[in-house]
């Protein structure tokens, strides 16, 4: 029997689910999901390929719409109060996807005025000097590397200086300068902005240097949930992460 | 119209006029026109100066001059440029709403542009004005092109009755391909292939451009179509319409075919204000109107359904919330 944990009730939570489940056809990708996360977490949702972790933050997102349950994020409901959720939040799909043919000046001055940005030239401006990014400003995204796109996709969503911040898979395919990039990038916005940062990813070894909290995802249910430091000891039989994923991975089959 | 619906307005706009490929069609289609229109002016040239020669030559004899005739309109000599935008038209227009959605489905952009707080309907209307935008120029062009053709090849005096004729039929040019964009952009959004999509809207053209007005013209008995019963009869128009008097059932089912095809009202009301119909040459707008209305009148109704369908279908529910095969 699959069994959860420790579910942590925050009476500051940003970001609620209650019973969350997605179903296509006949599969259910999430079953009753129930996620708690305060604000200024660093909040990494681990799991197997197909677990749910895209799911679950498109639906936190507004981007799909549950079978069952409800999301809230501050306190609004996705459903009802989706574009005011959204103004909330910044997104960064696993596979940043901006306009090639622009310039990383244009993509990010048509994501502000979408995003009803204010003196959106100054804001991108200001966004890119925080991100270290000011010298690729007139380049076309079609010339941008991996990490580049990744940065590019980090200013977008964090242009309407958003309260959460969003990451599927964040480092998936990134060299190592630039999972440090992105690490530091994180860590600055998690500090200086005070965004709380919900992150998908398979990187343990990320999880363990970047995440203040973890959630557990296995086969659309939520196993686990709990800050990293209260898991560690929670399992002081184990030596790393990885040997904790893999046991409460395995005690939920 | 919202900042959010200004900001895609714009961007699409840039989109379509940048897509090199697209704008190659488009002057392609400019240039048949042009062709088309450069060899009718030559030839209403030479109509003109025979003419302008004859009269001079009956004024030197002390006759009357005679009133210009009617088949020297230089607006009937733009048929040829309307049924290329009534045949190719449809084409670049489908082209159009086809790649404005089938671009960002296949790229994946529209994840991050729903993340942001836009309106439901501010994608579709924001693609929907850039297209209507597009068209607009595009039809611009062609009006350019069509009077300054006619007026320094063929030597034709345009008459401001023959310019607004002319704005009329041509603001049908412009919600007949406004018409087929939204369609094909409505049934790119639908279909959950892009390909599909494209697919379809060629059927539709092939049975609405193609199809049914050919089946009407071969049905047709008119003594005026080419290869027509009665003209192959050498029956006169008042036979004609005696004949036609007992086959009532057999001319309603006719026009029936015909009528469902959005190409033939857009045929016969830019046909009506060109006086390509000779019934409606040298008429005055009015009277055109009044005869023709109903035509006009369905090119707009299809044009709003379109823009109607496309609005409904451009959404996130569509685009990103099914899963593509």
């Amino acid at each position: 029997m699959n069994r959860v944990y420790n579910v942590t009730m925050s009476t500051e939570s940003i970001i609620r689910t209650r019973g969350l489940c997605m179903r296509y056809g006949g599969n259910y990708a999430l079953k009753n999901v129930n996620l708690e996360i305060a604000a200024g977490e660093i909040f990494g949702l681990l799991g197997h390929n197909g677990a749910g972790k895209t799911t679950t933050v498109s639906i936190i997102t507004t981007l799909l719409k549950p079978s069952l349950g409800n999301a809230e994020v501050c306190g609004l409901d996705t459903l009802r109060d989706s574009r005011e959720v959204r103004r909330q939040i910044g997104y960064l799909p696993e596979n940043v996807e901006l306009y090639e043919s622009l310039t990383l000046r244009e993509n990010l001055l048509y994501f502000a005025r979408l995003s009803g940005v204010a003196e959106p030239d100054r804001r991108i401006e200001d966004v890119l000097q925080f991100l270290d990014f000011t010298t690729c400003m007139d380049k076309k995204l079609s010339t941008f590397s991996k990490g580049m796109r990744q940065r590019a996709g980090i200013a977008q969503a964090i242009l309407h200086r958003p309260r959460i911040l969003f990451l599927d898979e964040p480092a998936s395919g990134l060299d190592p300068q630039g999972v440090i990039a992105l690490r530091q990038n994180i860590q600055s916005l998690n500090r200086e902005m005070g965004m709380t940062i919900f992150m998908n990813t398979h990187s343990l070894s990320e999880v363990t240097k970047t995440c203040t909290n973890i959630g557990i995802l296995r086969q659309g249910e939520l196993l686990y949930q709990d800050s990293l430091s209260q898991t560690i000891a929670a399992f002081p039989e184990h030596a790393s992460l990885e040997d904790i994923y893999l046991r409460i991975d395995a005690d939920g089959r | 119209m919202s900042k959010a619906v200004g900001a895609i307005f714009l961007k699409e706009l840039n989109d379509l006029l940048r897509r090199r490929s697209f704008m190659l069609l488009c002057a392609a289609m400019a240039a048949v026109v042009a062709l088309a229109l450069l060899i009718t002016s030559l030839d209403y040239h030479k109509q003109l100066s025979d003419y302008q020669q004859y009269a001079q030559a009956l004024a030197q004899s002390g006759a009357a001059a005679p009133a210009a005739p009617p088949q020297l309109s230089p607006l009937q000599q733009l048929r040829g440029g309307i049924e290329y935008i009534e045949i190719i038209g449809p084409v670049l227009a489908i082209v159009a709403g086809y790649g404005s959605a089938a671009k960002e489905k296949y790229r994946g952009t529209l994840r991050l542009f729903f993340s942001r707080p836009i309106g439901a309907l501010d994608l579709a209307a924001g693609k929907l004005a850039a297209l209507g935008v597009l068209w607009l120029i595009i039809v611009l062009v062609l009006f350019l092109v069509m009077t300054a053709t006619m007026h320094f090849i063929g030597g034709a005096a345009f008459s401001a009755a023959a310019i607004a004729k002319l704005t009329l039929s041509l603001a049908g040019a412009w919600a007949y391909l406004a018409f087929w964009s939204g369609l094909a952009l409505g049934l790119t959004c639908f279909v959950r292939q892009p390909g599909s999509a494209l697919l379809i809207c060629f059927i539709i053209w092939l049975t609405v451009v193609l199809l049914l007005p050919q089946i009407g013209d071969t049905m047709d008995p008119d003594n005026q179509v080419p290869g027509g019963l009665f003209q192959s009869m050498h029956v006169d128009k008042s036979n004609e319409h005696a004949i036609m008097a007992h086959f009532s059932g057999y001319e309603t089912t006719r026009n029936a075919l015909e009528e469902t095809s959005i190409s033939k009202h857009f045929e016969r009301a830019s046909f009506a204000f060109l006086g390509v119909k000779q019934i409606y040459n040298q008429q005055p707008v009015g009277f055109i109107w009044s005869e023709t209305w109903k035509d006009s009148a369905s090119l707009l109704a299809a044009l709003l359904a379109s823009t109607a369908f496309a609005m409904t279908q451009c959404n996130k529910r569509n685009l990103i919330g099914r899963r593509m095969k």
